[in-house]
């Protein structure tokens, strides 16, 4: 009986070639399940965080940025920049019917850094009325900022008690952001005195477009949430049509498109799973089919050496578990080994918000791809295990079938 | 003693190909930045050719370990192949510094590749040891 119990084993170790193949196409199979849903759930992750990052329901710019897609660049896709309007702006708002919390915000990008050649993305706030960044700030830092201080996000390589230079004035890392999945991955934070002192810089540097400009007199946008009672269409609609020279913006419209290119790309990877899942199930149930009618003569001998029909099915079976077991961690660890150390180059290729799952949501996408790979092994083997249990033996040893 | 030969001279190819893929691999497959537009170079720079010359060294190690037919010599050339790995694993961003943000190439490509290659040899060098061992044993 033993024998019948180690056999499945056996017959794997027995054909490497045949069991290599079937575990290849089980890995491919859970490759696909763990890689696709764990770059879909991470982008709709990111989505989420976007939602929650932009934390305001109205965006006021100068009306000349608004015709231009440069806000939508920096707000949403990290590309650095600045523009400035006149402070009383934000007087001449805040006047308007149905301004709940409103805050102004200091854009200014640096120049290259002295290690590379990439700018960053700087962004001033008034801690005293921020209603945005604060929050996230308050989770990574939970004391106020001071001068030159500044605050770096989850994916620049600076830490805490590094010392960044911008404009020739060195900042000090107070804090790092969490990983949000965003534009703010990239951006560094700083108060209102920080912004000022290196828009100063800039200007001194002639380093800045803007030569004519007073900082303490300019803000780059205004963040606004609509009082109770009001909504954001309200609120657009009464800046729009009594502010001059300025431009509302409803922020959950700026996320309008990212959104659909998000529905898009989940609908390819979706679509290429499933070819994916098609083509190798049928190749699977392909291998099972020829395997056992070269080996119809094997089982025709273990049916007369005991074994029962119920126990040639479960051989059948048991082989395409274990390798459907074996392809599916190779796949799943394959998956974890592309999407884990390379999701900034997804998220580069995408040019979409991605925030990859916690430990516990990726061992939860793990073990699904595992199962999937599995079942579809031993799904695809029943069809033969059943025709093996019906073989008439008496036929097979004689040659006729 | 046949298998235990066999896994032996499979993970001594594997250790070849490894160290040729990390030495290659750095230089025209996942390369650090690129030069910036004044012509110098960014810190990443200085990791790159710092890996590609320990992926020199660890493509020669493994070289000269297929030629040679002592095992004592093997060995220790498998057993200084591991910190010699190891070292390239830490050279991207903590023995050297790289770039400014994780988006950038050096750090979203190059360095990723490295650790994962570079564990892979130090892995596939342990095995090897493990197996030569169990080789001499029996």
């Amino acid at each position: 009986m033993s024998i019948f119990k180690s056999l499945p084993f056996r017959n794997i170790a027995g054909k490497p070639v045949r069991s290599f193949v079937l575990v290849l196409l089980t890995a491919l199979l859970s490759l696909t399940v763990m890689g696709g849903s764990l770059i879909v759930s991470s982008l709709r992750k990111g989505l989420d965080s976007l939602e929650a990052r932009l934390g305001a329901d109205v965006m006021v710019v100068p009306y000349e940025q608004a015709t231009k897609t440069k806000i939508e660049d920096i707000v949403l896709q990290g590309s650095t920049g600045y523009f400035y309007m006149d402070k009383t702006f934000m007087d001449k708002v805040a006047e308007r019917e149905g301004i709940g919390e409103i805050s102004p915000q200091f854009y200014l990008a640096s120049a290259s850094s002295s290690c590379c050649s990439i700018p960053v993305q700087i962004i001033g706030f008034d801690p005293e009325t921020d209603f945005t960044i604060s929050p996230w700030i308050k989770r990574s830092y939970g004391k106020e900022l001071g001068k030159l201080d500044v605050v770096v996000g989850n994916d620049l390589n600076a830490f805490v008690g590094d010392t960044l230079t911008f404009y020739g004035q060195e900042c000090h890392v107070a804090a790092k952001l969490d990983k949000t999945g965003t534009s703010y991955d990239t951006t560094v934070f700083a108060n209102a005195d920080t912004i000022k002192a290196l828009i100063q810089s800039s200007l001194d540097l002639k380093m800045n477009n803007f030569s004519d400009i007073d900082p303490d007199k300019v803000v780059s946008c205004i963040l606004i949430n609509a009082g109770e009672g009001y909504s954001a269409d309200e609120v657009v609609n009464d800046i729009n049509l009594h502010v001059k020279k300025v431009k509302a913006i409803k922020t959950k419209e700026m996320i309008t498109g990212i959104s659909d290119s998000l529905s898009g790309v989940s609908e390819v990877i979706g679509i290429l799973i499933a070819a994916v899942w098609i083509l190798g199930v049928v190749i699977l149930l392909l291998a099972f089919t020829m395997s056992v009618n070269e080996r119809k003569k094997e089982f025709a001998v273990l049916r007369v050496m005991g074994a029962s029909r119920r126990k040639l099915a479960a051989i059948v079976l048991q082989e395409a578990l274990i390798t459907g077991i074996i392809g599916g961690i190779a796949g799943v660890l394959l998956g974890l080994l592309i999407v884990l150390p390379f999701n900034s180059v997804i998220e580069e290729t995408l040019k979409l918000p991605f925030l990859l799952p916690g430990a516990g949501g990726i061992a939860v996408y793990s073990a699904a791809a595992l199962i999937a790979a599995a079942a579809a092994g031993a799904a695809a083997s029943g069809i033969s295990a059943f025709r093996i249990s019906r073989i008439d033996t008496g036929l097979i040893l004689r040659g006729e079938n | 003693m046949k298998k235990s030969n066999t896994f032996e001279k499979l993970t001594e190819i594997i250790l070849v190909l490894l160290s040729v893929i990390l030495t290659a691999g750095v230089k025209f497959l996942f390369h650090a930045c690129g030069q910036k537009e004044d012509g110098s170079w960014m810190h990443c720079h200085d990791a790159e050719q710092t890996v590609f010359v320990l992926g020199i060294m660890l493509t020669v190690m493994s070289v000269l370990m297929l030629i040679f037919s002592e095992e004592k010599k093997k060995r220790w050339i498998k057993i200084i192949m591991i910190p010699t790995a190891l070292t390239a694993v830490f050279v991207p961003n903590i023995l050297i510094h790289m770039c400014m943000m994780k988006g950038m190439r050096c750090l979203s490509v190059m360095r990723p590749a490295v650790i994962i290659i570079s564990l892979l040899i130090a892995a596939a060098a342990a095995v090897s040891i493990y197996y030569g061992r169990k080789n001499k044993e029996s």
